[in-house]
């Protein structure tokens, strides 16, 4: 398997995914079910996650089939754009669904429905996602596809505007100055002291180390670091849309964001309603295996990105 | 400006060139995880004083300068060998003395901080944030000024003997 392949494999994830998500969304609000919302937001939360390794991996597929006579670079452009736009969508669903998690996460009462705001919030979220996903989808299977495509060239007004944001994002990333990229990077660090600080601190709790906390408020911290993550991505993706062949084939940054994608993962854990069986471990006590188990892995894993993400440079291709 | 003789002799000794042979990347990444350990423990401290996360106990919170002296010590010894590697980059840079500058005012407010709201363990926890405050802020500005400056080695110098 190569990394165009990869991308075929994952980008109808996030795809049927949303569809998914939204429909259990419709059915939770209409049974009025607290554990279907709570299951409808996971996916969206999970799906963010997907659509990074398969956002990513379309440049591999893109400048794989570049070379294809048969295949016209507007439509890979095309396809682009409507993608960049997609992820976005995907990742504010994804996020507004973390929020609504979190509030499950809070509550002790079994019956929580979350507040209508949020509900509202990731519903509207998750309609535009969904229209946006189409688009990403459709551009996409447009081109390996004559077969699906209608006379003359296929054009989608919000494809257009994407592509041209990420012509626009690559000019700010790698010509508006010299400094973008200094700045960015200095950003990216500061995101990693966020999520390191924070969830590590929780990771070493759970583990047994300062154990005069209790775990339940040191929770509070967590949106900090999720403010690091945000922080993150979004430099991490401005780094990889300014410079994309410097990562594409890179094994070092695929390793990194392998490490992303299972400690992002993990970190839902924390976020949601998991964490109530954890919430009430006082100071001195000890938190079950499963818990450290958990734990574990994130503190491992974090740290695992942080060396991987400094070894990148060496993993680039010449 | 004429580069001193001296960074050159450091240069071609023996635990320089050893620096710039394969390690360099692994005392880098030591120097970001000792960044992180340094600077997330004293932000977590600085954030709850300034009334963020307000139900983490504040006294507890003393532990946490084991880690930021552990994180101090691994930055100064892998700061050192990488100081050693590359003493022209950095000395002929200013933005090194900036860097140099923060963290000491940086690891200076985080200290003050210890002796001004943890050393008496009879105190309130509203008395703690109200003396700790304003330092709490200094901390978290110098830190963050510190990693910024740092950051900014990589894009600002102008001599460096060895280039990677």
């Amino acid at each position: 398997m190569n990394l165009p392949h990869l991308h075929l494999l994952l980008n109808h994830w996030p795809i049927i995914g949303t569809f998914i998500g939204l429909g259990l969304l419709v059915i939770a609000l209409i049974a009025r079910s607290s554990d279907v919302k709570q299951v409808s937001f996971t996916v969206f939360a999970t799906m963010a996650i997907a659509s990074i390794p398969a956002y990513l991996s379309g440049n591999a597929a893109a400048e794989a089939i570049k070379k294809m006579p048969e295949v016209g670079a507007p439509l890979i452009e095309t396809h682009e754009g409507a993608a960049l736009l997609a992820f976005g969508a995907l990742g504010i669903t994804g996020l507004l669904a973390l929020v609504g998690l979190w509030q499950f996460s809070r509550s002790r009462d079994v019956e929580f429905h979350a507040p209508a705001w949020i509900t509202t919030a990731v519903l509207i979220s998750a309609l535009i996602t969904v229209a946006l996903v189409s688009v990403a989808g459709n551009t996409g299977g447009n081109i390996r596809h004559p077969e699906i495509l209608e006379k003359g060239s296929p054009t989608s007004a919000i494809a257009a505007m994407g592509a041209s944001w990420l012509l626009s994002i690559r000019y700010f990333v790698i010509d508006y100055s010299r400094w973008v990229w200094p700045v960015l990077e200095a950003m990216h660090f500061i995101g990693l002291i966020l999520i390191l600080g924070t969830v590590c601190l929780l990771n070493l709790r759970i583990l047994g180390f300062y154990k005069a906390l209790p775990v339940g408020p040191l929770q509070s911290l967590l949106p900090w670091g999720i403010a690091g993550l945000i922080i993150n991505v979004i430099t991490g993706f401005m780094f990889f849309i300014g410079m994309p062949f410097f990562y594409t084939d890179n094994w070092i940054f695929q390793l990194k964001i392998l490490g992303v994608i299972v400690a992002t993962v993990n970190l839902l854990l924390f976020c949601s309603a998991t964490f109530r069986s954890w919430e009430s471990i006082g100071p001195k006590e000890d938190a079950p295996g499963i818990a450290k188990l958990v734990a574990l892995t994130s503190f491992v894993v974090w740290i695992a990105v942080v060396i991987l993400g400094r070894y990148i440079p060496l993993g680039a291709p010449n | 400006m004429e580069i001193p003789h001296f960074f050159l002799t450091i240069e071609e000794s023996g635990l320089s060139m050893w620096v710039r042979d394969n390690p360099f990347w692994a005392i880098l990444t030591v120097h970001a995880v000792g960044m992180a350990m340094l600077v997330g423990a004293s932000s977590i401290i600085d954030l709850r004083l300034l009334g963020f996360a307000s139900k983490v106990p504040i006294a507890p919170l003393r532990r946490l300068y084991g880690m930021i002296w552990a994180g101090f010590w691994i930055q100064i010894v892998s700061g050192l060998l990488l100081l050693i590697g590359y003493p022209t980059k950095s000395f002929t840079n200013l933005d090194f003395y900036l860097k140099l500058i923060l963290i000491a005012f940086g690891m200076f407010a985080t200290l003050k901080l210890k002796t001004r709201v943890f050393s008496d363990p009879n105190m309130s926890e509203s008395d703690m944030m109200v003396k700790g405050k304003t330092l709490a802020l200094l901390s978290l500005f110098f830190w963050l000024a510190a990693v910024t400056s740092a950051r900014m080695l990589a894009y600002t110098y102008t001599n460096v003997s060895y280039p990677y």
